[in-house]
This record gives C-alpha cells, structure tokens and sequence, in this order.
C-alpha cells in the first residue's frame, strides 16, 4: 500500500508540481493525489484573517485608525499569501494567486468611493423627493402684505430641459458618430488623407474643454440669430460638439473586435457590404456600442458651463429649445450651491434633489439602453 | 428661515396653485389681491408682456430673485431672466454686445465701456443705477470666541503678516478674551468677484501702508486658501477651525461674522442694514458718465461713525438710455423702476439681507429711468 | 480608390457586379436575395453617408479649431507687460503669453497624472474582475453599479468631494507628512482645510474610472473564448491566461479606455474648480493648500465670468493650448499601440 501511494506521488512529480506532496503514512487514506502539492481550499480566508488581527495588534499599540488598518492588512495579507504559495506550491501559483488579490482589492478599492458617492447623494437628495418637487416647476410666491418671497422647490423646467437638450445633442451625435466610426473602420485606407485627419481631429476633440465648446456654439447661434442667441438648441450643439468624439472612439474600437470571418463569411454568401455592416457587425458590436453611447451621454448629461454659456440661466419652464433660456439639472444643482438663497439650507436641499434626480435620470436611461442592445445582439452572443 | 417638513408641505400646497399661475405666464392674477398698494408708479404692470434677459453680478443674485418674484407676480405677462453666473465682467459683455437689456456689475461701468457702449446705446450712452447695498462680512470659526477686528489688524491677517491667532494684536482687539494658538487659515475668493474688488478697496484706502496689493477683483495674496464662490468661502470657514474669510453678508447664513473697527478710535460695528445705508451715505460720491448717470465712487476712508458699517458693498444695474425697441425700454425701465422703488428695496432687504438705497438715491434712480426711451 | 491589402474583405461592387447568376441555393434571403437591383444604390447611400458623416465631423472640427485660434490670436500677441487690460487682475504681473500658461499647461498634466496612476490601474483590475472573476450574475450587477458612476455629473463629484473626501484626508494628509514629508511631493505646510492637489487627485481618479472601466470590460469581454480555453488546457494559471490571451487582444483598445479617461481628466472644470485651492505657480506638492498648480479648465472656469474681453481672449488661448495638449498626448499613444502590436491586427485575426 505504501509503495503504491509513494509511487503515486513520485508520478505527480513531472506534471510540474516541485513541491512534491506529503510523506505518506501507512495508517489511514494517503494524500490526495490531486492536491498534493497545493494549498488547502481555504487558505486564501484564513490568510486573511491573520492578517487582520495582526494589524488589528499593530494599530491597537501605535493608535488605531480603520483606513491605515485596512491597508495594512492587505499589505499581510499580499505577501503571506505569496510567500506561502512560493513556498508550497511554485512561483506561477503564487503569482496568479498574489494577483487574484490584488483584482480583488482594486474592485473593493473602487466600490468605495462609489458606494460613497451614491451614498451621499442619496442621502442628501432623498429628502427633495417630493411629488411636487418632481412635477412641479420651481418657483417663487410673492405675497404684497408681508413683501416675503416663498421659494417653492420644484426641478420639473429642468427635467423637461435635460431631456430636450440631451436628446437633441444624442440625435445629432449619435447617427454622426456611429456612422464616422463605420467609416473609419470599414470604408477607409489607412493610407488615405480623410480617415487620418478625422482620427486626428477626433484625438483632438477629446481634449476640448466644455466651457469652450460652450462658447464656440454660442458663437456659432449668434452668426445664426443675432445676438440674443441663449437656446436650448445652443445649448445641444455645444454638447454634441463634446459626445462625438467619445461616440467615435468608442464605437471604432468595438467595431474592430469583430472578427473578420464574420465579416467574410458574410460577403461569401453574396451579402452586400451595406447589409453586411447593418445585420452582421453592428449587432455583433452593438453592446458595446450602446455603453460607448451612454457613456457620452452621461458625460454630457451632467455638464454646467456649456449650459450657462449657451442656454443662460433661468428658473423659469421652457419646452422650446429655440426660444431663450433653458434650465437643466446639473445647472439646478451647481447654482443651489453656488448662489443660494438666504435660505441656505433650502437651497442645498433643493441641489441634492437635482443630483438625486440626474443619478436617477441616467440610470433609467441605461436599462433602457441595456434592454435595447439586448434586443438587437444576435442570440447565442451572451 | 427653516421649514419643518409640515409646513413645508402646507406652504407647497397653498402655493402650487399661485405658482403654477405664475411661472407659466398665465392671465390670473390671483394671488395678488393687494396690488395697488404696491405699485409706486403709475405704470400699469399688468399690461406689461414680455421678456427681459439679463445678467451679471452674483452678489445682487438673491436681490434679483427677489425683485423678480415680486415682479413677475404683479406683471403676470412678464418674464425676467437674470444669469448670476456671469458675473460683472461677463454681464457687461453680454450687454455691449445686445444679449442682455441691462447687466448687474459691481464695479459700474469703466470710461472705455462706456464709450463703447455709445454705439449701442446711443450717443447719450449708457445709465450706471446703483440697485443692490450690502456689507462685506468677515467670517470665522473660533468656537468660544466672539471676534472684534481693528482695521490694521484685518488688514495685516489676510495679508498674511499675522499667523497665529493668539498674535498680539488681535489680542489686543479683544481684551478679556483667550485666543488660542493655532494658525490662522485664510480663506479667500480663486475666482474673480465684485466682493474681492470692494474688500480690497476697503483695505486700500483704509490701510494703505500695511495693505500694499493692487485693488482688483483677482484676490492677489499668495499663500491663502482659494475657494470657488461665496459659499465656498462660507463652507470651508464654517468646516475647519481656526478659518477667516470674507463674503457677501447676505450669503453667510449662521456663520459668524466678527466686528470691524469704524474710524481710527476704538468702536466696533457690526454688520447692519442701516449700518450700509448710512455707509453709504457718508462714503460716496456722486461721478457721472453720462446725463443721468448715478455712477459712485466710495472712499472707505470717509465711513467714521458709528452708525455705520466700515465696509459696504455696492452694486449697479447699466442699462441704455436709447433701446432698439421701444416696448422693450419701457418694459426694461419698468422692472429698473420697481427694483429702485421703496417696495422692492424692501422686498430685497427682507428677503435677499441687503440694505436698502437712501431715500434720495431711490428718487435719482427713478429721474434717471426716465430718459430711458 | 484600389484595396491593396489582402485582409480587406472583398470590395461590394464584386458581389454587386455578380448579378444573378450566384442566386443559388446558398445565397442569403431578403437582404441579399431579393432586393439585389436596390443593393447596389443602396450600398452606395449608405457609403456616401458614412463619408459624409466623417466630412461633417471634420468642417465641425475645423470651425472649432478656427473659432479658437481667431479669438485666441489677440491676447497671444498682445504686448503683456503695457496693455492695461491685461495687467490687472487674473492676468497681472506676466509678461507674456507664455509666462501666463505655462503654469497651467504643467497643472494639467500634472493633475492628469496623479489620476491616471491612481484610476487607471484599479479600472483595469475592476474590468478584469468583472470580465474573468466575478460570478456571472454578479458581474452584471457590477457592470451597472460602474456605468452609475458614470452617470453622476461632475458637479456631484464637486461637492462630494468638499464634503466627503476634504475632512476624511485631512489625518491621512498629516501622516504623509509627517513620515515621508523629505519627499518633496509630500512637503510643505500641510493643508487644513483640504483642499489640495491630493483630495483633487483621487476626485478626478473616480470620475476616470467608469469611462476606462466600462470599455475595457467590454472589450476584455470580446476576447476569443478559443484563445483562453486553448492557454487553459495548455496548463497555464489563471493569470497566465490573461497575460497570453486576454491583454495582447486589448492592448490597443485598453489605450484608447486609457485615453478617453485621460481626456476627460485633463479637461475635467467643474470639480477641480470647486476643491483645489489654486495658484498658478510650477509645484509638484500635493497636500498644501498653497502651492497648488491650476489646470487649464478649472481656471478658465473660474476666472471667465469677471474677465474683460482681452482676458477672456487670453482664457480661450489656453483653451488652444489644452487643444494641443491632447493632441499631443492621443498621438504619442496612438505610437505606442502601434508600435507595439506589430502587424495591423486585421491580418493577424483568425487563422481558426
């Protein structure tokens, strides 16, 4: 039985596990073939757990603080778990188990500042939502016996302007930027001068500042109108201006992860190329298009200075985005804060309300654009 | 003040209705059952139509809200836009170049602006009408102590020659009292605003050997802590301890602000609205463009009693005297008139925290409106 | 217009010219099939709009880029130390144009810097973790949570970050300086109110994180599923597998995540404007309230409203510099994807 087991054993030693396994015993089952020369299942939990209370023990002496705390555990934790897994296993384990953490404390890492963050703003924003703050435009009652203005909360005028001047900068930049992006990816040359220069004037577009794509498109309304330009229309371009370039980048990218048999395949059953691009790349792409586009939407959904520049500022509710001032969310947010009324706490009230309403706006937008890209992918393609 | 949740819903519910009338230009006049003892002309606001965009200067910002409500409530057929965030510069920009009936600035218009704005205006040019008076106020955050401030000693902490807080000098403004000996942080404006201009003015003419630095609106100290907007100050200053700025008093809600040195004696004052109204008086000077024009320059230096609060806060409303449309003069010097009235300067003190204009500047203000055509 | 490469699929008009006579049994139904005589227009309209789209993007661009340079050109070539517009105020005590931005081009790319190396790593782990390590249901759940972060507007993150991460760094502030304070990114009078370069850093670090996030885990996600499983039963280690076949496919398209979140830090206004306390000096110090270096958009933003034309001018100016900025950035990215990828992609696909 022995010599069978230490055999066994001996056997395992090629498939490249140096550490070899435990001497076996002649009483009771030998060691598991399988995962000699492994660390056992939970290693990984109670690694973890010394660390913990070894800095746990540190901090407890030297004055305690949860973040140092934390750090310092992960910093136990990292170089048990490698020098262990060096140790017992080999250098390739130990690597993959050393960087399995360190995905797994960069997750955690990012889900803090964005459980905190959406904390916050929830926190502060739930008490605003009130029927009448939701449908109702702000507003002021002035009453002629006591002279006091009542400010009414109310974020309807910058809901309706939200959604006007984002949808109209979404029709404008979308269809540009998916189809500039089919064009750079399947029509052009790499060698030829106008897939060059876009690529470069859209490396450039990333940069562009929102207060200056503000001003450029007021400028561009006043050549139009005249001098009293403040639209909501204003106001898209100057935000197109800001999502092309995302839309572009992003979709190009997406579009150049398909795979190329596809593309043959298709053209090998005599599709034509227009067909080809609409019923095979595009739904095969199309989820990651959509998170490109909504990418650029919650980019720009969420801008000030273009706004101020292009729309002006109003408190008033607006439904035409060609005839003056529009109020949107993220302004409703940024002037509660910035210019408050005497009644400041009112007024921040009413900013994390806004805030509130916005998370919420996107976030609706996104399962809309989620159920969308469901629908068009091709079945089978997750 | 502070609504309870109850209140809040019983004020929302009364008003909705009054709002929504209000807010969507509709024909009722419903909630103003009074509204002859408040109008002060005989301009019938209720066959005013229209819409009046404007913008520029934050510091009249809660003034304007203010104005605007009550107007809007009598002139149902009127909107008014005021874009407080421009600021002085921007509005007066807007406004040469036509966007803006009138720009609120702090400052009034500089001898080149007003040239300029002669090719839109007209040859008489453009009215400079002093709307909006309030105080700069010096916050703090000392728990436990109740700060008072001579001018040199206001002067020589945001210039940075004093550090600490249990300096001599400031102990010597306030004898009786325990300082402690933590650092001073100062906190002043990073953007541009009118208010820096006014309190640098203040200390220029006040202080001029300690207070060397140019007056502007850019705050020129290096070494502060810059913080975006009043309410950035205000924030930051109620946040951390041992903290002092300056703001807008209007805008400082419960933080508190200290007492400044009147004169070259020993009175401190606080900040009240009577307090910038008699300031007001006793520093300015009348310096017109333009016939008609109500343009101001303020000498701290003047400001001795002690009746009045050493650091006031001016801001005007420019606006042409010849307009391209005739109905949108009138309409504009309308709303002019009641911001300048008694009932708006008192809407304003009672809701915005200004101060309101001296009886005779109101009458100037309402002469001027009338060579608006 | 000739295709010389031989990974380019085969141009349309040959399918087009083919005609009928390959309407055979395996030919496509309706798109293909019957609707040949309007494939050919139809191919053609929908070329031109492709072209067209990338031609309009080009005349936006150039009036943008013209726009710019017109307003900008005045205040470059103003005499700096005399003209008296620009001697007060926001502009005062520079001598020239490039005295005035240079500060501010180094802010940028400082700023940038700091939440590169703070964001970019951890998007990618999160990527990676949602693409390769997450459980299924828990991925997606993940992947929405990272998109809503996206969807939260910078104002929020502002006043986030005044609120929230201003008083917690404070300790941490003192501790740095306190053990590493020789170094001089750690130097210099600590800051207490909060408002430095640091708390700015790791603002900036989240808001880059759902943008390089969302595309890496897309694209992580799109790697051959044959690539892995082959590393996998060749007995490579989890990460073994991800270094083999997972990162050579994303290489480029982790650049671009990397860059677009890159973009959005350097023009990133509203949330640095409202927590960095600024001076436009050249300083490397990020927990001082003083020795803060301003970037570009953050003081356009906050110094335009009470600037006078020529400085508002001038503020465009820089504007021009970011411009060139990114430009400069996007093209030595774009270097490195292709230096290191070798052969164009397109003929490397697929020999399965």
């Amino acid at each position: 039985m022995s010599a069978t087991a230490t055999d066994t054993v001996r056997a395992e030693k090629p498939q490249g596990v140096p550490g070899g396994g435990r001497p076996s015993g002649p009483r009771g089952p030998g060691p598991n073939a399988f995962t000699s020369g492994q660390l056992p299942r939970f290693v990984e939990l109670y690694t973890l757990g010394v660390a913990l209370l070894l800095s746990g023990a540190v901090f407890a002496l030297i004055g305690f603080s949860i973040a140092g705390c934390l750090v310092t555990a992960a910093l136990i934790y990292l170089v048990g778990i490698g020098v262990l897994s060096t140790v017992v296993e080999n250098r390739r384990k130990a690597t993959d188990r050393v960087v399995r953490s360190l995905v797994m404390i960069a997750f955690l890492l990012a889900m803090i500042p964005l459980v905190s963050t959406l904390a916050t703003v929830v926190d502060h924003g739930w008490a605003s939502m009130t029927w009448q703050f939701i449908t109702g435009t702000g507003g002021s009652v002035f009453d002629p016996a006591t002279l006091k203005v009542t400010v009414v909360q109310g974020a309807l005028q910058a809901i309706v302007g939200t959604l006007i001047i984002t949808g109209i900068a979404a029709l404008i930049s979308i269809p540009i930027g998916i189809l500039t992006a089919i064009y750079l990816v399947e029509y052009a040359q790499p060698s030829q001068w106008m897939p060059r220069t876009v690529t470069f004037l859209v490396d450039v577009m990333t940069g562009i500042p929102s207060i200056v794509a503000g001003l450029f498109a007021f400028a561009l309304a006043t050549l139009i109108v005249g001098p009293k330009a403040f639209s909501g229309f204003s106001a898209a371009i100057a935000l197109s201006v800001l999502m092309i370039p995302i839309v572009v980048r992003s979709t190009e990218e997406m579009l150049k992860l398909v795979s190329m048999d596809l593309r043959e395949a298709s053209f090998a059953l005599g599709v034509t190329k227009f067909a080809t691009i609409v019923k095979v790349v595009l739904p095969t792409a199309i989820a990651g298009i959509v998170t490109g586009v909504m990418l650029a939407i919650s980019r720009v959904i969420g801008e000030t200075a273009p706004i101020f520049i292009a729309a002006s500022f109003t408190d008033n509710f607006n439904a035409n985005p060609f005839g003056g001032a529009m109020q949107t969310l993220p302004v409703m947010v940024y002037t509660g804060y910035k210019f408050p009324s005497s009644d400041i706490a009112v007024s921040y009230q009413s900013a994390w309300g806004a805030a509130l309403l916005l998370v919420l706006l996107v976030v609706v937008l996104n399962l809309i654009a989620r159920i969308v890209a469901r629908i068009f992918s091709p079945k089978g393609l997750r | 003040m502070k609504f309870t949740h109850a209140t809040a819903v019983g004020a929302v519910a009364l008003a909705t209705a009054l709002a929504l009338s209000a807010c969507s230009g509709g024909a009722s006049g419903s909630g103003t059952p009074d509204a002859a003892t408040t109008k002060d002309s005989a301009v019938d606001y209720g066959s005013l139509k229209g819409t009046i965009t404007a913008g520029g200067s934050s510091a009249q910002a809660n003034a304007q809200a203010a104005w605007t409500a009550a107007f809007q409530a009598q002139a149902s057929g009127v909107t008014v836009d005021y874009d407080k965030s421009q600021g002085s510069g921007g509005g007066v920009t807007n406004w040469l170049n036509g966007s803006y009936d009138f720009a609120g600035t702090d400052a009034g218009l500089a001898d080149e602006q007003q040239t300029e704005a002669k090719a839109n205006c007209g040859p008489d040019g453009a009215l400079n009408l002093p709307v909006y008076l309030s105080g700069v106020a010096i916050v703090y955050n000392l728990p436990g102590v109740k700060l008072q401030l001579s001018s040199a000693t206001v002067a020589k902490i945001f210039s940075l020659k004093i550090t600490t807080w249990n300096d001599p000098a400031i102990a010597a403004d306030n004898p009786g009292q325990s300082l402690p000996a933590s650092a001073i942080t100062v906190v002043s404006r990073a953007d541009g605003s009118g208010t820096t201009a006014n309190f640098t003015g203040y200390l220029h003419d006040v202080q001029p050997s300690i207070w060397t630095y140019p007056v502007s609106t850019a705050w020129p100290v290096k070494g502060t802590s810059g913080q975006q907007g009043g309410s950035g100050i205000v924030n930051t200053v109620t946040a951390g301890t041992g903290t002092i700025g300056y703001a807008d008093h209007s805008s400082i809600g419960t933080a508190t602000a200290a007492a400044i040195q009147v004169g070259t004696g020993t009175d401190f004052v606080e900040y009240s609205a009577a307090g910038a109204t008699n300031a007001f008086g006793a520093a300015a000077t009348a310096t017109p463009q333009t016939k008609g024009d109500l343009l101001q320059k303020i000498d701290y230096a003047k400001i001795t009693s002690t009746d009045a609060y050493p650091i006031p806060l001016l801001s005007y409303d420019v606006v042409c005297t010849t307009f391209k449309d005739s109905a949108q003069a009138k309409l504009t010097a309308a709303y002019l008139g009641f911001v300048a009235s008694k009932t708006g300067q008192d809407v304003a003190a009672k809701n915005a925290g200004s101060a309101p204009l001296p009886e005779k500047i109101q009458q100037d203000v309402a002469a001027s409106l009338k060579l608006i055509k | 217009m000739t295709d010389n490469t031989t990974a380019r699929p085969p141009l349309t008009s040959n399918a087009a010219r083919s005609g009928d006579s390959d309407r055979g049994p395996g030919a496509l139904k309706p798109g293909a099939g019957t609707s040949r005589a309007s494939a050919r227009p139809g191919d053609a309209v929908f070329r031109w709009l492709s072209t067209g789209s990338a031609a309009s993007i080009m005349v936006i661009l150039a009036g943008v880029a013209l726009f710019l340079i017109i307003k900008a050109l005045p205040a470059i070539g103003a005499n700096w130390s005399t003209n008296p517009d620009l001697s007060g105020g926001t502009t005062a005590g520079n001598a020239s144009f490039w005295q005035y931005v240079a500060p501010l081009i180094w802010g940028t790319l400082w700023s940038s810097l700091i939440a590169l190396v703070l964001g970019a790593p951890v998007a990618i782990g999160i990527a990676l973790f949602i693409s390769h390590y997450a459980p299924r249901r828990l991925a997606n759940v993940l992947g929405y949570l990272v998109d809503l972060l996206a969807a939260v507007p910078s104002v929020v993150f502002g006043l986030w970050g005044i609120f929230v991460i201003r008083p917690f760094i404070i300790p941490f502030q003192d501790w740095l300086n306190e053990f590493f304070g020789w170094i001089p990114l750690f130097a210099g009078p600590v800051s207490r109110t909060g408002s430095t370069l640091l708390a700015g850093g790791i603002v900036l670090a989240v808001m880059i994180l759902p943008i390089i996030t969302s595309i890496s885990r897309e694209i992580f996600l799109q790697t051959p599923r044959l690539h892995e499983e082959a590393a996998l039963a060749l007995g490579a280690t989890k990460w073994e597998m991800i270094r083999l076949a997972v990162f050579p496919y994303a290489r480029s398209g982790i650049v671009s995540a990397t860059l677009l979140g890159l973009g959005r830090a350097l023009g990133e206004t509203m949330a640095i404007a409202l927590i960095i306390s600024p001076s436009l000096i050249f300083s490397v110090k990020l927990i001082t309230d003083s020795a803060n270096s301003q970037t570009i958009a953050a003081n356009i933003a906050l110094n335009f409203p009470e600037s006078n034309p020529l400085q508002r001018d001038a503020l465009i100016a820089t504007g021009l510099a970011l411009f060139v900025i990114s430009l400069a950035v996007n093209m030595v990215a774009r270097l490195v994807v292709r230096r290191s990828s070798g052969a164009p992609r397109r003929s490397r696909k697929d020999r399965a």
